[in-house]
């Protein structure tokens, strides 16, 4: 395959290079100039206004960014490690169960065709103080008989909101760490079993060393698309009430697009930007040398 | 029909060279075989020859074509990969007509050529079976089928029995010569098993570490080998060394012990030299050893026997050296027992201890 | 003896926690879309009832008649954010494969200096959040003229979805082995004839799951899209959700018709492919 005076590889890579640089790349590098500007959509002059980096002396003192970054690390900690958790006990049981298994793997998932956005409706109802699913299920049965007040409370928005954001990403650890379970040998368990390992033993011991790279995986899947809640979010308390759930990507929509500080805005998401590609970095990481140790080429 | 020149052939990954300037002329209807241990560079050398590697120096012939540059398509050859390599999403009269179908060949001609192939290989009933579907030992024979079909001037073999049990190994290396025999076209194959280089080759090409150390026929290659590391390569088990120094017409081993130099060697008085022994020239007094007229006799204690059924390998001690022999009838040996062994000594050989090769008379 | 007994009854117990703790969780995962089903069918009064109303007694075709009609109340577009949707996810799917397949063959099959490097760099584009890419990218392309058309879309979930696909494809060539596209070539075929005759075709059901993958991200996107158009030129079904809202109310059962409407596609295409997903996704992320 002759393609012009390149190596073949990077004629290959060429389109995807392109592509990146050009839909990701320069508006990066655009975003961050105007993070250096005191740009207002309003005023498109105001692009050319250098301010130096007031925008991130402005962002390093802002409690209310501080307390966004807080919440977010939280939020995406707290989450992913519960997805991890149910997603492994989700794929245990679905791969112990001897008929039906088919069916019950296409339900799981399910929540993978919801859009994120949907999901935020589904949910915000779901937990209307008012009308919502949760409420109604708990007043019928006689266990409250208040209106608890799910996306108001700052305790229970969070709550909703991690709920909401499990519901759908759940489903991804399960898969893979059910291909995980299918692609797992079986004599070693038999050995240890063998040897006299207890369940519990060989589960630790055994199954969930092997499974280690597939939820590696599933964290570099997700750590790409953690922004996905930010969909969730804007619909369900878009931060409120009174910046109670507030997250990074929320507070940037709104400086953004409300306020239309978008330099501002952009130092904020530069900030935001290193921290996706941290957890990012981290993962791929965690997943070479898993592989590695598994014998896997990379 | 074609020979396959190879001249100052050159492979180098980087800085890495891995094929060191090989030269070596293949005739036409020739069964060559390249063997030498894993990573010395034989597939590397065929895949220059078939195409799929870049050459880094030198030139290949096939015919009277300098092919350099030819991509595979180009060169009319076939190959017999390690792993078969046959296309997981045909089926096996698929896999068989690939290449005609490639070529733009009519239907009726393509299926005449590919049922031929199947009746020659025993593939018939297996024609519209995936790959999947076969056994080890099918799908070798598919494989091959695929080679045949197209009527290459040149077949390149890489280790084609080397993912079969022992049973079918030998089965198929049978059919391997027959059909050599029934085509008549050029093979060059590469394997790292002696046994299979000897049974098939009509040359032997040993190949270390990037270079040929040996071109020979079968007999040649195991009866006048050019230095120790042909020696112990060809034949099984490996010919028996013994390091010692030349006193008078005989090597004096570590131990003392006097070996006359055999007839058709000459090594210059004082010269640290390699003994080389085959078991099969080394046997206890009363075992018939091979025709030769020069017998030396050693006393050496057997530590080990293995009965193989129609001789027995027994394992001694000389020089601190182990030492394989065979005994041809067969009796229980007590551990420990010192035997009176004979040794053929035409058959004996004389390696320079520092270089390894052998110190023929001229 | 009596150990025997015991083992027997604990492996039931084990058993009936084992369906209990399945039947909860399939419950969870399917209820709230069941529900959104339901309420797609339920008039607003019942859905908003309070008391609530646990058993529907009136199911109709209310909601789904008013999103069609297009106009007066309730009246959305429907059918032009559907065929936007469509438009838009089809050809970027499309073309995220492609640059996709070019990419990931590059990966698997040649080595070259910086790889690794190279690929990280390809990943974390994917990992800078929407949110954020929007506000530059809505800047370019309000000068380029790029905004509220499907070029503008298409572009932008192409570049989203190419790392992700470069990603999992990359794994299923390297499933592939190299020596059948070699034994291709010396039965005769080109590079181009051997990537297309052989390693395509081999690779193709890890492609199609990729290409599902890029379709449900492009289909279900929000973020960007919501910024991206303006109006049903481009407007995308999940950014038409937003028609159902208004400053304070909310037209939860008009919402519930859109949303099946999104979802329908959605589920053909994964129950097509869902054999093909789990095996994809495990060659395509660990043995790569
Ligand atoms: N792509 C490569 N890059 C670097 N070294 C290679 C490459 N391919 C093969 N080699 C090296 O070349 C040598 C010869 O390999 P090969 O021809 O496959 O040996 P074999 O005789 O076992 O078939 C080996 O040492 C191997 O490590
Ligand atoms: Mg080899």
């Amino acid at each position: 395959m002759k393609l012009g005076k390149f190596p073949p590889w990077l004629a290959l890579l060429m389109p995807a290079i392109v592509l990146l640089a050009a839909v990701v790349l320069v508006p990066l590098v655009l975003s961050f100039y105007s993070s250096f500007t005191s740009y207002k959509l309003t005023k498109p002059d105001t692009l050319y206004n250098w301010i130096g980096t007031f925008n991130y002396q402005k962002a390093a003192g802002d409690i209310y960014f501080w307390t966004a970054f807080g919440r977010t690390v939280l939020l995406l900690t707290v989450a992913l490690n519960l997805e991890m958790v149910l997603g492994l006990g989700l794929a245990l049981m679905v791969s112990k169960v001897t008929r039906g298994q088919r069916l019950l793997r296409t339900m799981m998932m399910f929540p993978m065709m919801f859009s994120p956005i949907l999901v935020g409706f589904q949910f915000k109802f779901i937990f209307n103080d008012n009308v919502g699913l949760v409420n109604n299920t708990l007043q019928s049965l006689g266990l409250t008989t208040t209106a608890i007040p799910w996306l108001v409370d700052a305790h229970l928005a969070m709550f909703s909101i991690i709920s909401a954001e499990i519901w759908t990403s759940t489903s991804v650890f399960a898969i893979l760490i059910l291909a995980g379970l299918y692609a797992m040998p079986q004599d070693p368990l038999e050995a240890a079993k063998v040897d006299g390992c207890t369940p519990l033993q060989s589960f630790r011991f055994v199954t969930l060393p092997f499974l280690m790279p597939f939820i590696y995986i599933a964290m570099a899947i997700r750590s790409l698309d953690v922004a996905r809640a930010y969909d969730i979010v804007q619909i369900m308390t878009n931060g409120g009430p009174a910046r109670r759930t507030e997250l990074l990507w929320t507070l940037i929509g709104r400086t953004g697009y409300v306020d239309a500080k978008m330099g501002y805005a952009n130092a904020m998401g530069y900030i935001s930007i290193l921290l996706a590609i941290f957890f990012t970095v981290y993962f791929f990481r965690k997943l070479t040398a898993a592989r590695a140790e598994l014998g896997m080429a990379l | 029909m074609a020979q396959v020149h190879l001249r100052n052939l050159i492979k180098a990954y980087g800085a890495l060279q891995v094929v060191h300037a090989i030269n070596l002329d293949i005739a036409d209807g020739e069964f060559v075989v390249l063997v030498g241990p894993s990573g010395c560079g034989k597939s590397t050398t065929l895949r220059m020859i078939a195409g799929l590697e870049d050459i880094s120096g030198g030139e290949i012939a096939i015919g009277e074509r300098v092919v350099n540059d030819l991509p595979p398509r180009d060169r009319n050859i076939s190959m017999v990969f390690q792993n078969y390599a046959l296309y997981p999403h045909m089926t096996v009269r698929e896999n068989l007509g690939f290449s005609l179908k490639i070529a733009k060949r009519p239907q009726a001609d393509i299926d005449v050529a590919v049922n031929k192939a199947a009746d020659i290989l025993s593939l018939t009933p297996l024609m519209d079976r995936r790959p999947a579907a076969l056994s080890g030992g099918q799908r070798q024979r598919v494989a091959m089928g695929r080679a045949i079909v197209r009527h290459p001037e040149v077949f390149l073999f890489d280790e084609p029995l080397s993912n079969l049990d022992a049973k079918l190994r030998t089965q198929m290396r049978v059919e391997i010569k027959k059909l050599h025999q029934r085509l008549g076209s050029t093979i060059v194959y590469v394997t790292h098993d002696q046994v299979e280089a000897m049974t098939l080759a009509d040359r032997i090409v040993i190949m270390r570490d990037g270079h040929i150390e040996q071109v020979g026929t079968p007999i040649e290659v195991f009866d006048n080998p050019v230095n120790t590391f042909v020696a112990t390569f060809i034949g099984s088990p490996p010919m028996n060394l013994l390091e010692g120094r030349v006193d008078q017409g005989a090597v004096v081993l570590t131990d003392g012990s006097r070996l006359p130099i055999p007839p058709r060697y000459t090594a210059a008085q004082g010269a640290a030299v390699t003994y080389g022994i085959r078991a099969d020239n080394i046997m206890p007094v009363g075992h018939a050893l091979p025709a030769g007229d020069h017998i030396a006799t050693v006393d050496m204690a057997v530590t080990l026997s293995e009965p193989l059924g129609t001789e027995t390998l027994l394992f001694a001690e000389l020089a601190g050296t182990e030492v394989q022999a065979k005994m041809l009838n067969p009796r229980p040996v007590r551990g420990r027992e010192t035997m009176t062994f004979q040794i053929a000594l035409d058959k004996c050989h004389l390696f320079d201890a520092a270089t390894g090769s052998a110190l023929r008379r001229a | 003896m009596a150990s025997n007994q015991s083992h027997r009854m604990r492996r039931r117990g084990l058993k009936i926690a084992h369906f209990i703790g399945l039947f909860l969780a399939m419950s969870v995962i399917c209820i709230p879309g069941l529900w959104i089903v339901l309420n797609s069918f339920r008039p607003t009064v019942e859905i908003m009832a309070k008391p609530p109303v646990w058993i529907p007694n009136d199911l109709n075709l209310d909601h789904y008649r008013a999103m069609f009609g297009a106009v007066g109340e309730g009246g959305v577009p429907v059918l032009t954010y559907f065929r936007n949707s469509l438009i838009i996810s089809v050809t970027s799917t499309v073309i995220a494969i492609l640059i996709g397949m070019a990419g990931g063959y590059a990966f698997a099959r040649y080595r070259f200096k910086g790889k690794a490097a190279i690929f990280i760099a390809l990943m974390v584009t994917r990992a800078v959040p929407g949110v954020a890419l929007s506000l530059p990218l809505f800047i370019i392309y309000a000068r380029v003229g790029l905004i509220d058309t499907h070029i503008g879309m298409i572009v932008t979930y192409v570049a989203m979805n190419v790392p992700f696909t470069i990603w999992l494809i990359d794994g299923f060539f390297r499933q592939v082995p190299r020596e059948l596209a070699e034994a291709a070539e010396i039965d005769g075929c080109t590079r181009w004839q051997a990537f297309w005759r052989v390693e395509f075709p081999v690779a193709r059901s890890g492609i199609a799951s990729a290409g599902i993958f890029a379709f449900l991200t492009s289909w279900n996107e929000y973020a960007l899209a919501s910024q991206l158009t303006r109006s049903v030129t481009s407007k995308t079904m999940p950014v038409g959700l937003l028609d159902f809202t208004s400053e304070f109310t909310l037209n939860w059962g008009g919402m519930c018709a859109l949303a099946v409407l999104m979802i329908i596609p959605a589920l053909v295409l994964t129950f097509l492919v869902q054999k093909h997903l789990i095996a994809g996704l495990t060659f395509g992320g660990v043995k790569g």
